[in-house]
């Protein structure tokens, strides 16, 4: 959840998507400003924090990069819970990343926190020749199911600070009553038990 | 079946022409290795009967396994747009078809008890659908007749078999390696999956014999190619025991009480390590941690270079401690080589873990630990030149050794000096600690100094090894053997387990002398180069 505190907000956000779609690359990207043409594939879950300065608030990002491969969806919950915003990213060359993304909102919907913000980045758009993905399509899904879209380029940094950007913006505005101790992260109940397999 | 695959079978099916060409080469007088091992090949009981071999087997060639990491710049160049398995990949276009991939040394598969692909070392695992089915239709042929299938020989190759409920290794080998070495690299490899997914996979396919498992294994090809690859450089593969890096008793007791503070706030292993050298561990009461499990957990997060960019939190099995459970394990690189792995039962702790390790690291800061590490990792272990030949009782420090700048060889008289090396032509020493499952390897140095002469002993070493544990055949207490390459002498007590590389030259009585005072070395070093009373290896 967001918190405010002094117009500083704490907020914990969660990028999700398909194996390759961009997430790592995108964090490091808005992180550290670096790309690496052959990320290699992120085992579990890899934190980052970063702070950002928006109008006269600043906001503290605590990043939750998610693994895409298949053995870990049934662990995203463990990520993605108690997130003030997420980021749904798919690769606009890869209609299945695209298929995927929507998955992915689907279950942020059902199981997720109501005032999520939530992000569709359609990643890679430097490689437009091989596109697969319309920006039309994407931008009218991402408006029928209340999400705000960007084509975003981990590669050539087009859009990728806007997008943390443009959540910033839109977080105190969904968390008018933030949570007085502004910090819920550690005593959420334990819905999942320690011995949850991979594909139970 | 096409006749492709029909070869296939063939090739790799036994018949009695090549399993008595196998034992008469037994026979043969300057084989260097595993003799007694090679009897074992009377255990193998299954009568397969199979289609007599051809003459040529088709794997006949010499593509060394170094070709590995060859392979693995070549797999970067894929596109990485979708798809699972893009990375640290060998020759995607290579299958069974391939002349490159028939002549290489030592293959590895996983299958699934329906004859799915799993993983392959060398190709695409969903070209060799075929090859695969071939396998598993030799091991279920097998096991309908209510048998075991241990492994076939076939010229100079060998298959070797490990079923593990629906889940079957299969290694092909002509690497001369003995059939106990190969079954506990599947049985590593079995390890490794287990530590990616837990036992519990298993339900996949009660649920659906015909379950495709390989996408489950996503993105972790160089996890396990990484784990081969140690096989050849790594004697935790064959002696199930973890190495400490060398440091002074009490930085070392500084690093586990630091550990210590965390362990006693509800994390179940603190483990703090410096490439695949143990600084410090410390359990909650009475959790212990197998060196088997500790391998390939360091395996799995020193191969994913995901855990260099930054804190990473995700779950983990660990085979011997418990293989239904996920433990969750947090990650952090300290420097370069040095990491801390906190792993708890519970998925809600990463808060609760990143502050304990930001206060790990202060104090590992604060009290210099940190740079002890550094240290400790540039000058190196225990060198065969710096075995003390004095008579007079040595307690030495190992740390004051490293310190100084000793040019290699003769700046002390050297009794009998064979060559280059240390002492009577000491050209290298292993020492496994049987109570504290640690052992301790010198250092390389001339004449072992390229890759290739290292994986070489290592299986020399590993032949020994097998002798030596072999359980039909009794207990041995000591071993020398000599062949073209190297004295190997091996010595093996209650305490401990000394395995030792001469040079072919080296007087026998000499070599026997040296062994004594490595030893005594050793011993005399135990603070430095062991974790001592690590409560969570008390079994």
């Amino acid at each position: 959840m967001a918190s405010t505190g002094n117009k500083n907000i704490n907020a914990k956000l969660v990028l999700l998507g398909d194996v390759g779609a961009g997430k790592s690359s995108l964090v490091l990207r808005f992180v550290k400003g670096q790309f690496v043409e052959f990320q290699e594939s992120t085992i579990g879950a890899a934190f980052f924090s970063q702070t950002l300065a928006v109008n006269d608030a600043t906001v503290k990002f605590e990043i939750w990069d998610t693994a895409g491969q298949e053995r870990y969806h049934s662990l995203a919950p463990m990520y993605y819970r108690g997130a003030a915003a997420a980021i749904i990213v798919y690769d606009i060359t890869n209609q299945a990343s695209f298929e995927r993304a929507k998955k992915w909102v689907q279950e942020l919907q059902a199981q997720g926190n109501p005032n999520m913000v939530m992000a569709l980045a359609g990643n890679k758009a430097d490689l437009l020749d091989a596109r697969k993905v319309t920006s039309e399509e994407a931008q009218s899904y991402a408006q029928e199911n209340g999400l705000f879209f960007m084509e975003t380029s981990a590669k050539t940094a087009a859009n990728v600070n806007d997008v943390f950007y443009e959540i910033a913006k839109r977080l105190p505005r969904v968390q008018p009553a933030p949570n007085p101790s502004g910090m819920v992260l550690m005593d959420r109940p334990a819905e999942r038990t320690a011995s949850a397999s991979c594909c139970s | 079946m096409s006749s492709a695959v029909e070869d296939q079978f063939a090739s790799i099916t036994v018949s009695e022409k090549s399993r008595s060409h196998s034992h008469a080469s037994n026979g043969s007088p300057n084989r260097d290795a595993g003799e007694i091992v090679e009897e074992r090949a009377a255990a193998w009981r299954s009568e397969a009967e199979g289609h007599p071999v051809p003459s040529s087997s088709g794997y006949s060639g010499e593509i060394g396994e170094d070709d590995i990491r060859e392979a693995r710049n070549a797999g970067g160049q894929v596109d990485g747009v979708s798809g699972s398995g893009l990375q640290g990949k060998r020759r995607l276009d290579e299958d069974d078809a391939s002349v490159s991939w028939r002549k290489r040394k030592k293959h590895f598969f996983i299958l699934s008890h329906s004859g799915k692909p799993i993983y392959s070392r060398y190709g695409d695992e969903y070209r060799l659908a075929g090859f695969s089915a071939t396998l598993q239709a030799i091991i279920s042929f097998v096991e309908n007749g209510g048998d075991r299938l241990k492994f076939v020989r076939a010229g100079k190759h060998q298959v070797v078999f490990l079923v593990k409920g629906p889940i079957y290794l299969v290694c092909i080998s002509c690497t001369e390696e003995p059939y106990d070495a190969l079954g506990m690299q599947l049985e590593l490899i079995y390890g490794q999956m287990i530590l990616i997914l837990t036992k519990s996979v298993n339900r996949c396919f009660e649920r659906n014999p015909k379950f495709d498992m390989t996408p489950l294994l996503g993105g972790t090809d160089i996890v396990f190619s990484s784990l081969i690859h140690s096989f050849s450089w790594n004697p935790a593969t064959f002696l199930h025991a973890y190495t400490c890096l060398p440091l002074a008793y009490s930085t070392r007791q500084a690093a586990g009480a630091v550990l210590q503070d965390v362990a006693d706030s509800g994390v179940l292993f603190a483990i703090l390590m410096c490439k695949h050298k143990v600084v410090s561990i410390v359990g909650a009461q009475k959790a212990s941690l197998h060196p088997d499990d500790m391998l390939l957990l360091a395996n799995f997060v020193m191969a994913s270079e995901s855990f260099r960019t930054s804190e990473s939190f995700s779950p983990i099995c660990l085979p011997r401690y418990n293989p239904m459970a996920f433990l969750y394990a947090y990650v952090h690189y300290l420097d370069v080589d040095t990491y801390l792995m906190l792993l708890t039962t519970s998925s809600d702790s990463f808060y609760h873990l990143k502050d304990c390790r930001i206060r790990i690291e202060v104090s590992l800061l604060k009290s210099n630990v940190l740079s002890e590490i550094q240290r400790s990792m540039l000058d190196g272990g225990l060198r065969v030149e710096d075995v003390p030949m004095d008579p007079l009782p040595h307690r030495g420090s190992l740390l004051s050794h490293l310190g100084r700048q000793k040019p290699h060889m003769q700046d002390s008289p050297k009794e009998a000096s064979l060559g280059i090396g240390g002492p009577a032509g000491l050209w290298h020493f292993l020492y496994r600690s049987i109570y504290m499952d640690q052992y301790v390897a010198s250092e390389f140095s001339p004449p072992i100094d390229s890759p290739r002469q290292q994986k070489r002993l290592y299986r020399a070493y590993q032949n020994m090894y097998a002798s030596m544990h072999a359980q039909d055949i009794g207990p041995h207490k000591t071993q020398f053997r000599r062949d073209e390459s190297y004295a190997l002498l091996c010595w093996v007590t209650q305490d401990f387990e000394f395995y030792a590389a001469f040079d072919p030259l080296a007087d026998k009585a000499l070599a026997i002398k040296v062994c004594n005072q490595v030893c005594q070395w050793v011993k005399d070093l135990e603070n430095e180069i062991f974790l001592l009373g690590a409560s969570p290896f008390s079994w």
